[in-house]
């Protein structure tokens, strides 16, 4: 008892001193202190609350994303063919063959070309649309709205719009004929156009997109920066050039990488519009070529070294990407 | 809002309008030519329909194979039972990886994160063996467990990075209480995520709907198809009869297009929640 008492009294003034400590320094450190008392209880729950909350999710994503990775890795190194087994291991060299396989090499580039034509349109464009929608009234309202249909629509249904558009006799070349142009380029049958014509399909559904992000980016800019620019004998260009741009440089980076993992990843728009062609290959992206090479030539083996050289590239222009604009957001 | 004034103040609004009219064309095309006969649909295909005629949504509405409705049907079910789940689980799980700070749960928010930029089709054919193992190859529960997979990532980015903002203090109350974990989250956290939960619902309702290359492939032709599938069959059946090829679109969109403008607003803030911090 005589051990006891003198504690009693002293425990009360050390309290408030570990609490104002705790205060100072933040959630961290509260954290801390409360944690000892219920640790016990709290690993004993732990497992069963992972059970719980975290388990279901997390098996889902490992059987039917992560383990599909880890088997697409391995059947990239056998010439799986699941109608004509038996397979067998053969290392690289599926992955070797593919840089001397001009059908791929073909997709890659058509990939790229798409890729950064859609990226490049839906930018500038989606800026320049924010710029002339930034006012409010009930116009501009209805305007955002009507830019943003596409981006609702499904693909499938923008490229068959587009087809009745775009195919040799249709809306579009009807139009040219009675305008007297006798020969009004073929958009889907010219091999040399068709690429082009499917990016600007691709690029007219992911505008909408790109403009809401900007004018979300616009609206966050505060007015005193335009007023203190104008005071300073700013023109609109040099306005646009010092105080717009960089103050976009977060919807930038979400609008770029968003073009960039969409361009790659171009599929619906490809089997509907051209189904690879004109011609052999003409508009095949990779995602099309994976697609056709394992489900309807049945070479899975193939399929999933080109699946792979897909996989490594997204994630490395992603990285890269981001990596880039973020130090851009920092630095500006 | 006062902006510097300017001199021209019709150019704004002419050039604002004229670029929307171009930009809508091509929808517009779509709408008059749904409720024109074929003749009219060549010899005018920008007139308005004069007299209207609902004869091509009828015969998508009753053809004989009930493709629309069929698809309609597959749709809804995959749609529907697919957000729910994953808003659920995805809830769960975002909200266990914001709250727990082991290097296991930094290491899994990590790896969930690598998969917001996978590639359907890179997946695509182990996909389809995984679900032919566990016997849902070519069904709609087959379908639905490769969405959740596939979009568990962006739940979880989108639960995670909301659950931050909701004070750990209300948890640690419920739990006072003695609500256990799974009563606290479902009753106290999970109304207070409602935002976060909008926005996974809308943007997963407008992918799921719209997508196309996992329907056609898990799906398969044999035992269903939803209506984005179902428009790519119809357009290889008769090319030229645009009439009914835009019903059809038509029809398929109309409830996506209902559900995202009833859900507009949600659905703009989801979007620029994070293009605006800076």
């Amino acid at each position: 008892m005589r051990v006891g008492t003198p504690h009693r009294p002293e425990a009360p003034s050390a309290t408030p001193v570990k609490q104002s400590a705790a205060g100072e320094r933040g959630r961290d450190t509260h954290a801390k202190r409360i944690a000892p008392t219920p640790r016990r209880a709290r690993t004993k729950g732990g497992l069963s609350r992972f059970a719980v909350f975290a388990a279901p999710g997390l098996v889902v994503y490992l059987a039917l994303v992560l383990v599909p990775i880890a088997m697409t890795t391995g059947y990239s190194l056998t010439n799986r063919n699941p109608f004509n087994p038996p397979t067998r291991w053969v290392g690289l060299d599926n992955l070797t063959g593919l840089f001397s396989d001009d059908e791929f090499l073909k997709a890659l580039q058509n990939t790229v070309v798409i890729t950064v034509i859609v990226t490049l349109v839906t930018n500038a464009g989606g800026l320049a649309i924010a710029l002339l929608l930034d006012r409010r009234g009930w116009l501009y309202n209805a305007l955002r709205s009507v830019f943003f249909v596409p981006v609702v629509l499904s693909a499938v249904v923008v490229s068959v719009i587009w087809q009745s558009i775009l195919v040799d006799d249709g809306l579009l070349n009807s139009m040219l004929r009675d305008l007297g142009v006798h020969h009004p380029p073929g958009w889907l049958s010219d091999p040399g156009l068709a690429l082009y014509t499917v990016s600007w399909v691709i690029a007219w559904q992911g505008l909408g997109f790109c403009v809401v992000i900007y004018l979300a980016g616009l609206q966050g800019i505060p007015q005193e920066l335009y007023e203190a620019a104008a005071i300073d004998g700013c023109g609109p260009l040099m306005r646009f050039r010092k105080v717009t741009w960089p103050m976009l440089a977060p919807a930038v980076t979400i609008n770029t990488v968003m073009s960039l993992i969409g361009g790659f990843k171009a599929y619906d728009q490809i089997q509907v519009l051209t189904n690879g062609g004109p011609g052999p290959g003409t508009t095949s992206t990779l995602a099309f070529q994976v697609v056709q090479t394992a489900f309807n030539g049945n070479h899975v083996g193939y399929a999933s070294a080109m699946a792979v050289v897909m996989l490594v590239l997204v994630a490395a222009v992603s990285v890269v990407a981001l990596g880039l604009l973020q130090k851009r957001e920092v630095t500006s | 809002m006062n902006r510097p004034h300017q001199a021209r103040t019709w150019l704004r609004p002419a050039g604002a309008l004229l670029a929307g009219i171009l930009f809508f064309l091509p929808i517009y095309v779509v709408l008059v030519n749904v409720f024109k006969d074929g003749s009219s649909i060549v010899s005018d295909p920008l007139g308005l329909p004069s007299p209207p005629t609902l004869d091509n949504l009828q015969s998508v509405l009753s053809r004989p194979d009930h493709l629309f409705w069929y698809g309609l049907i597959n749709s809804t079910e995959v749609t529907v039972i697919s957000i729910l789940i994953i808003t659920a689980i995805s809830a769960m799980l975002g909200h266990y990886l914001a709250r727990t700070t082991g290097i296991v749960s930094k290491a899994a928010m990590v790896v969930l994160l690598c998969g917001l930029m996978v590639p359907p089709a890179v997946i695509l054919t182990p996909i389809t063996e995984v679900l032919r193992a566990l016997g849902l190859m070519s069904s709609v529960p087959g379908l639905v467990l490769a969405y959740i997979g596939y979009y568990m990532p962006f739940g979880v980015f989108v639960f995670a990075g909301f659950a931050k903002t909701i004070p750990r203090e209300l948890e640690e109350a419920a739990a006072i209480d003695g609500a256990g974990a799974f009563r606290a989250f479902w009753q106290v956290v999970f109304p207070l995520m409602r935002p976060a939960s909008a926005s996974v619902l809308i943007f997963l309702g407008v992918w799921i709907w719209n997508d196309f290359l996992n329907p056609l492939i898990i799906l398969g032709p044999a035992d269903g198809t939803t209506v984005t599938a179902g428009i790519y069959r119809a357009i290889g059946e008769h090319q030229a009869d645009y009439g009914s090829v835009f019903a059809l679109m038509f029809l398929a969109t109309l409830p996506i297009l209902i559900f995202y403008l009833a859900f507009q607003k949600q659905f703009v803030k989801g979007l620029t929640g994070g293009a605006t911090k800076g």
